[in-house]
């Protein structure tokens, strides 16, 4: 009685982590995914979703659970094509789960298979899939991880307290890798190898799945906060290409952690080199008001020419008594602007102003276009009033 | 006084553990046959008269002296320089059929590049570039040379008709000069242990691109750097190695299974276009 009683006991203590779910999550693979390029051009899309009625868009969906919770992951394969995994990218999960197909399982069409691990040390992790994975990950199969510590608002256990939080995943796309016989490519069970395209020369660049004047059509990009914000930066590369993040001084950013571990000294500075699988946190303090931008800027590897570059607008609250930059559904492109900004809105009136806000422009446009042909090359903000209100928008002038 | 005999004694004792070595190295050439067999003209710096991609490796103590003596077994002039270490009297210019003597003390711990610095960085990238680690560790070290290769380039280089930088485009990725599934059977590359034993890898980047290399089922610690001694003791799972950039790296696996290790430009994890033909590995721990 004793003996069954103590192998119980060591029982239920060898299952609790899985006996006891703290964090269900869902990711359903598809290959319907469409992507709209700033010039219209469309691009086929495989990707993570939520929900069977969810877009496909590339980043999936970010996951989120707490240090030390048990976590499952129920991926279901709707691709209606090739099988399917998960790398849980940096969380240092054992074997069976770690996603790779030869060495643990793939998820055929219309199956699920299941995941279980603890979350580890607080920080900003990736999954993405790990089958034929320069055309899966390409494709769009990936997202954010976010491991909190138990107390959410501070870094981890005796780290960074923050207020506020961004969370920037970049990467590129090359067109070529995406057409239909690429993205519908047969494949066996643990086929290898694979013939995938030789070449990556990407034509688009990405941060949260966004390029140029998308990045003001989807949360979560740009930044808008108040002065003395402590604001936590999760930056993730899953591209091909290196980034070099350039924030504005006045941020005052500082490098406090990479791959979910603290760095062992924190580094002040305003550039940061991130490569490809690679994630950094980076804690801003921003004790002026302005508004500037970080500048992204995506290297390619063999010879680090850069090959695309994209700004995040931020906005520190009250800067020069100018208009706040608001969310809106009146868009613009091209940003940069190399001679003129083409708006969504056709009739208004507007004011172009520097960044230490000087007057430099006004006129009237009646077909949503604005000249900048004669602006010196930096950044700038434009104020436009038409006939339901006024918006102010953030652009750079090559 | 006494500070000056324990100095004596110290400096004594370090003499005791010091040792001059010889080293002696063939420039030999061939081609390299990954993958699909493209017959990429190929140098390197090996320990016999006999071809082999894989340049040697040498490992010494810290402190220890090298007496290197290097042949130039090829119809090519070539060269002989180690990144970050001043030779004396270099540069060291080798004609074909003649050799050179150099004698190089290694005083720090660290992982560094010899290589062939003539007609830099073109004859280098023919494949003349080697690892050696500096250190008095007894924990398992594997080394991993890593490169990209170009045909092409390879191939102009050899007829003497160089390519401008610009158009040097790599399709095949190798550790030690193998691609995946050959890095599998190569035992100086795999890396095998036990969980809690401490294990070393050497990485030297002797190719021209950055890659970045990422860990499945552990981080891993930095402990040398030869670019960014700033990074020393960062936890890393996913790290960049530059052109001519050496890292020593420490893994404590804390369990059991096989892991694959890769370059997370994922381009690279292919050759010539075959998935998973590139730089793709698999750590193996057993109890």
């Amino acid at each position: 009685m004793r003996v069954l009683f103590i192998f119980l006991v060591i029982f239920s203590a060898g299952n609790i982590s899985f006996s006891q779910i703290d964090e269900n999550w869902t990711l359903i693979a598809r290959n319907s995914g469409t992507y709209v390029a700033i010039d219209g051009y469309e691009v086929r899309l495989m990707g993570f979703t939520a929900g069977i009625g969810a877009p496909v868009i590339a980043p999936g969906p970010t996951l989120r659970a707490t240090t030390g919770d048990s976590v499952k992951l129920r991926l279901f394969n709707l691709s209606q094509g090739a099988p399917h995994t998960v790398h849980l990218h940096g969380l240092d999960v054992d074997q069976a789960n770690d996603g790779v197909p030869h060495l643990s399982f793939e998820v055929e069409h219309d199956s699920s298979g299941y995941y279980y691990f603890k979350a580890p040390h607080p920080g900003t992790y990736l999954y993405h899939c790990h089958v034929i994975s320069p055309v899966h990950v390409q494709g769009g199969m990936y997202g954010i991880i976010i491991i909190d510590a138990e107390d959410p608002t501070i870094t981890w256990d005796g780290g960074y307290a923050f207020d506020k939080e961004y969370h920037w995943m970049t990467s590129e796309i090359d067109t070529i890798w995406h057409n239909d016989t690429i993205i519908n490519h047969e494949h066996e069970m643990d086929g290898m190898p694979h013939n995938i395209p030789k070449y990556y020369e990407p034509q688009y660049f990405l941060v949260n799945g966004a390029m140029d004047f998308q990045h003001e059509e989807k949360e979560g990009i740009n930044v808008h906060e108040g002065i003395e914000t402590k604001i936590l930066l999760r930056l993730i590369s899953i591209g091909n290409f290196a980034n070099k993040y350039t924030f504005p001084p006045e941020l005052n950013a500082t490098i406090i952690s990479s791959d979910g571990r603290p760095l062992p000294t924190a580094e002040e500075s305003d550039t940061l080199w991130i490569f490809p699988g690679e994630r950094y946190q980076v804690l801003c303090n921003p004790l002026t008001e302005f508004i500037d931008s970080v500048q992204v800027d995506y290297h390619e590897l063999t010879m680090g020419a850069a090959k695309g570059t994209q700004y995040i607008n931020v906005v520190i609250e009250g800067v020069f008594d100018l208009p706040k930059v608001e969310q809106t559904s009146i868009t613009f492109y091209p940003n940069p602007s190399q001679s003129y900004l083409q708006f969504s809105e056709n009739e208004f009136t507007y004011t172009v102003f520097s960044i230490s806000g000087a007057l430099i422009q006004q006129g009237n446009s009646a077909n949503g276009l604005v000249n900048t042909q004669h602006l010196s090359s930096g950044n700038y903000l434009i104020k436009i009033e038409h006939s339901v209100g006024a918006n102010t928008f953030f652009f750079n002038k090559e | 006084m006494k500070f000056s005999l324990l100095l004596i004694g110290v400096f004594s004792l370090w003499c005791a553990h010091a040792t001059i070595l010889t080293e002696e190295l063939w420039i030999n050439n061939g081609v390299s046959n990954v993958v699909d067999s493209p017959e990429i003209p190929y140098t390197a710096f090996n320990s016999s008269d006999e071809f082999e991609t894989l340049n040697a490796i040498l490992t010494v103590n810290i402190g220890d002296t090298v007496v290197f003596t290097i042949h130039n077994n090829d119809s090519l002039t070539h060269g002989f320089n180690i990144k970050n270490i001043t030779l004396p009297d270099g540069p060291y210019v080798i004609a074909p059929g003649g050799l050179i003597t150099v004698e190089v003390p290694f005083e720090n711990y660290g992982a560094y590049i010899y290589y062939d610095d003539y007609n830099y960085p073109h004859y280098k990238s023919l494949g003349a570039a080697g690892t050696i680690m500096v250190s008095n560790t007894e924990h398992p070290v594997f080394y991993w040379n890593i490169k990209e290769h170009d045909k092409e380039w390879n191939v102009s280089i050899t007829e003497g008709d160089f390519m401008p930088i610009e158009d040097y485009s790599p399709l095949y990725f190798t550790i030690n000069g193998l691609s995946n599934p050959e890095t599998q059977d190569d035992p100086i590359s795999k890396i095998t242990g036990n969980v809690s034993d401490t294990l070393i890898v050497c990485i030297a980047n002797t190719g021209q691109m950055t890659h970045s290399l990422h860990f499945h089922g552990y981080h891993a610690t930095i402990t040398y750097s030869s670019e960014n001694p700033s990074h020393v003791d960062r936890e890393k799972d996913t790290f960049p190695i530059q052109e001519m950039q050496t890292l020593l790296v420490y893994v404590v696996p804390d369990k059991t299974g096989k892991y694959p290790v890769h370059d997370h430009n994922l381009v690279a994890t292919s050759g010539n276009g075959i998935y998973a033909n590139g730089m793709f590995h698999i750590i193996d721990i057993v109890e």
